[in-house]
């Protein structure tokens, strides 16, 4: 309970210990290693940023937590998929190969082999052209953007030109999203018709069986004192010119 | 009115256009009328069975060598080089046609050909997703020198801290893989079996890749004591009749714990550090490092970092049970012998198998491990922990 145990990180001091006192006969085939390579420091926390002068934070304890690391893409990536938000909800791949993929990328066009056209291609050639053509933000957002637009339409036509072929010949690509969305609906709403019916037969049944004793004949008017009561407030309904005075509900509503 | 106007003045010259070039339309879908497309694709068959023919015939081998068409041997294996001629000429002619593929990464070879410790690289260890800590709420504080900075939300762990203490594992494995200590790689995960089952099998030592049964140390006679154990001579060769001697001794406890994922095995590293045994673990940001006695940050929720950091301290095994192999050959035996076992044919005397060897390594334990120089070694660590740091220590190491 808040307190380290630094049992592991000193096995060696302990072994010395349990052969020095004989409690152990001899000292375990680790104990060189160990003392060759000792574990690394533990629990030392190094100063990480610079104390706060100004700003938001300025408790000392801040100087030991990580900084954020910032590129200098960042803004340009969120500037991209703000537009283009749809993009984000596009399969992306995110494997690397040797952790060195990125270096043999050419970003004078915005199409790399081995890499999908994607908004990071958008953001690398943007960055490039502000670079190497010097243009400003804008304008290489607006070539960088458009050259995107341009090969995701050919790319768009490529897919669907193969689709075509692919279905010519004999392909079969299974239900789409969509049928199978409208199946699952459908079963569903089967399945909810099936217990709404459940639903009515059960409590029918249960009305039935509240009321299979004999009626109540007595709380219910006779048609002959229904006529009275009737009568009774004939004189006060409300569409008479003195209004409905409030001595004939009785009779009424008993 | 407007539209009137448009007919009248633009109809002349649409029919105009259309009357002298057809839509492209109809360009596009112009297709061959099918008697001359089925000539079409006739002449080519002809052509691709004109070429088939021009080759030599060949005759097929049958199956069942009993069947009454077989032909004699000789002409068997005349037909078979003539095949494989036949097979090397097509490849030359049609192995280089399609698409080049660059090399990628495949997820088998981690496994099947696990990087040495000299092949670990920063590019290695970022394509592995070893730099990808947890939330920054989720942090542990006492990993604050292990942690590069903070990407969206997430702690990254630096990448240059990982591989020098996964190289420092890779030794420590190395080493007590030498002196034949008995190593246990842990990965309780799903996922982590085959990463542990390989490290094991490449340097001949344990693997668990199920649960921990807690207290198999601590309580060992009674959870692992009737599992079987051997008496192996220096060249592992088992030598069998020591059965009864083995009966009544006590279990067997790991030298060196490998754990690739030490938040779900507090208990087995609990029981380590209790019973002086030196752990490695892969530590992420929301573990505590000090659970175990040479931390491994990187991200222990990474199949292929797991790969990664198990086929490393696999190597580092095989490189050492290889050296200790090689030194038995020799006729050296590293390690102190195990006590108290009598050789089966005989009725006393022999205290252990092998005396020339235990005197042997009792010399060169007298000679090598030099225990005054480790105290004085420890004793100048213990000063330079008190003071800062780890240059300090790294200076008196190698002074």
């Amino acid at each position: 309970m808040g307190r380290y145990d630094l049992r592991a990180i000193r096995v060696r001091q302990t072994a010395k210990a349990l052969y020095d006192s004989k409690r152990v006969p001899d000292l375990p085939p680790w104990y060189n290693t160990v003392g060759d390579i000792p574990p690394s420091e533990a629990l030392a926390r190094p100063v990480l940023r610079a104390p706060p002068t100004r700003g938001r934070s300025r408790k000392p304890s801040r100087m030991f937590q990580p900084l954020a690391i910032h590129h200098p893409e960042d803004k340009l990536r969120e500037d991209f998929f703000g537009d283009h938000p749809w993009e984000l909800a596009r399969p992306r791949l995110i494997v690397e190969d040797s952790g060195n993929d990125a270096k043999g990328f050419n970003w004078s066009s915005i199409v790399q082999p081995g890499k999908q056209l994607d908004g990071e291609s958008v953001v690398q050639r943007q960055m490039w052209l502000m670079k190497h053509q010097s243009l400003s933000k804008p304008a290489a957002y607006d070539q960088a953007r458009k050259e995107f637009y341009r090969h995701r339409h050919l790319e768009a036509i490529k897919q669907r030109i193969a689709k075509e072929e692919a279905l010519h010949v004999g392909a079969y690509f299974g239900k789409g999203p969509l049928e199978i969305g409208i199946e699952l609906e459908d079963r569903t709403w089967e399945s909810w018709k099936k217990w709404a019916a459940r639903q009515i037969e059960d409590e029918e049944s249960m009305r039935s069986q509240m009321f299979s004793g004999p009626q109540n004949r007595e709380a219910e008017l006779g048609n002959l004192e229904l006529d009275e009561a009737l009568e009774e407030v004939q004189s006060s309904v409300p569409g008479s010119s003195a209004g409905q005075s409030a001595l004939g509900g009785a009779a009424v509503h008993p | 009115m407007i539209i009137r106007h448009v007919a009248v003045r633009s109809g002349p010259r649409v029919f105009a256009r259309r009357s002298l070039q057809p839509l492209r339309r109809f360009l596009s879908s112009e297709v061959d009328p099918i008697d001359q497309a089925t000539n079409n694709s006739i002449k080519q068959t002809q052509s691709l069975e004109a070429q088939l023919n021009a080759l030599p015939p060949q005759p097929v081998p049958s199956i069942d060598p009993e069947t009454p068409g077989t032909s004699p041997a000789a002409q068997v294996t005349d037909s078979v080089a003539e095949q494989y001629h036949q097979y090397k000429k097509r490849q030359q002619l049609i192995g280089n046609l399609g698409s080049d593929i660059s090399p990628h990464y495949q997820p088998h070879t981690l496994l099947n050909n696990p990087p040495s410790p000299a092949d670990v690289t920063l590019e290695l260890l970022l394509a592995s997703e070893a730099h990808q800590g947890h939330a920054t709420s989720l942090w542990n504080p006492a990993n604050a020198r292990y942690i590069h900075g903070i990407r969206q939300g997430i702690h990254i762990i630096s990448l240059e801290v990982t591989a020098a203490h996964l190289r420092r594992a890779a030794k420590v494995v190395e080493e007590v893989s030498r002196r034949a200590g008995l190593i246990l790689f842990v990965g309780t995960r799903e996922g982590q079996d085959r990463a542990v089952v390989r490290a094991a099998e490449l340097s001949k030592q344990y693997h668990l890749f199920e649960r921990w049964i807690p207290g198999s140390i601590t309580n060992g006679q009674q959870i692992l004591g009737r599992c079987k154990t051997k008496v192996i001579n220096e060249k592992d060769e088992e030598i069998p009749g020591f059965e009864e001697q083995l009966y009544d001794r006590p279990v067997l406890r790991p030298d060196l714990v490998v754990c690739m994922n030490p938040l779900e095995n507090y208990v087995l590293l609990h029981e380590c550090a209790l019973n002086n045994i030196p752990t490695i673990g892969v530590i992420d940001t929301n573990a505590d490092p000090t659970w175990v006695t040479y931390p491994i940050p990187a991200n222990d929720d990474s199949l292929r970092c797991i790969q990664v950091i198990a086929g490393v301290l696999g190597r580092a095994g095989e490189a050492g049970t290889k050296q200790r192999l090689l030194a038995a050959e020799r006729g050296e035996v590293v390690y102190r012998p195990a006590k108290n076992l009598k050789m089966p044919g005989e009725d006393d005397g022999l205290a252990n198998p092998s005396p020339e060897a235990a005197a042997d390594v009792s010399q060169r334990l007298q000679n090598d491990e030099s225990l005054g120089n480790a105290d004085e070694l420890e004793a100048k660590l213990e000063d330079a922990n008190n003071g800062d740091g780890r240059r300090q220590q790294r200076i008196n190491l190698s002074a």
